[in-house]
């Protein structure tokens, strides 16, 4: 029974934007993998990141920990954030932890990349 | 673990689970609390808010209340009643909480700051639930009460 793993992580490069995509559960057993991903883009100097999530019906406490951990490297870095993908009701919870301050919340991949394209051009 | 006004319900609208307390089983509680929700009449974003708060709920009894002991067994109740749906979660209680930690204010930008982002969970369940409070069973154990109204 799969109780635990079940995310997969995996990196692109698109105009730009350094894209991470996660697909499926965000929880205390992803932090290796979503930090590993951030640090290999980062590494490759980075300067837009999209975190871009696909079919993740789980985010918990935990997930969220990990991503403000995220947005702490992020800010360090001088990058830009953004994440895409997200259902209604965890676009309503990153707004509420504060996540929205830090990291501009696009429906989909197209529109995040129009928004990084409007940074890149300011 | 049932408290008054459990044991008064008629038995057919209250379902029980029994959950090993190992991460991951918190899914089986969000299921079961989903499928309910829907069958009540629930909209599909309260039932997104219940789904996470029981997940923080169950997480927290496995993780503290229980310190990860899968022999330990965390319950769930759920009770369906006309206008609301009650849920009752409940650990062994290897490890009480303490009363300060169950009205979290957390601030993003406190969390930046340290080395543990964590401490979200009892925040979400109070901001996503219409009511919700902690009490410690006589046994010892944690227990958390929520319920979530359905409006019509």
């Amino acid at each position: 029974m799969m109780l635990e793993d079940e995310l997969t992580v995996s990196t692109r490069e698109r105009d730009g934007v350094a894209i991470i995509d996660l697909f499926g559960d965000v929880t205390t057993f992803a932090e290796e993998k979503i930090n590993g991903a951030y640090r290999e883009v980062t590494n490759k100097g980075a300067r837009f990141v999209l975190l871009n999530f696909r079919q993740n019906d789980y985010i918990n406490s935990a997930g969220i920990a990990i991503l403000i951990g995220i947005v702490t490297e992020v800010n360090r870095n001088n990058q830009k954030l953004a994440v895409s993908g997200l259902s209604q009701h965890f676009q309503k919870i990153f707004r509420m932890v504060g996540l929205a301050q830090y990291a501009e919340i696009y429906q989909d991949e197209e529109e995040a990349l129009a928004g990084f394209r409007r940074l890149a051009a300011a | 673990m049932s408290d008054d006004t459990t044991r008064r319900e008629p038995v057919e609208k209250v379902i029980e689970l029994r959950l090993p307390s190992k991460l991951g089983y918190e899914r089986v509680a969000m299921d079961t609390a989903s499928s309910l929700a829907r069958r009540m009449g629930f909209h599909a974003d309260r039932v997104e808010s219940l789904k996470t708060a029981i997940s923080e709920a169950v997480t927290n009894a496995i993780e503290h209340g229980n310190q990860h002991d899968a022999a330990m067994k965390v319950v769930v109740l759920l009770t369906a009643r006309a206008d609301e749906l009650i849920v009752h979660v409940a650990d062994q209680g290897r490890k009480q909480l303490d009363q300060e930690c169950t009205t979290p204010e957390p601030k993003i930008e406190d969390a930046f700051e340290r080395e543990d982002k964590g401490g979200w969970g009892i925040w979400l369940i109070r901001e996503l639930m219409d009511e919700v409070e902690f009490t410690t069973a006589p046994s010892g154990g944690n227990q958390v009460r929520m319920v979530i109204h359905l409006e019509q």
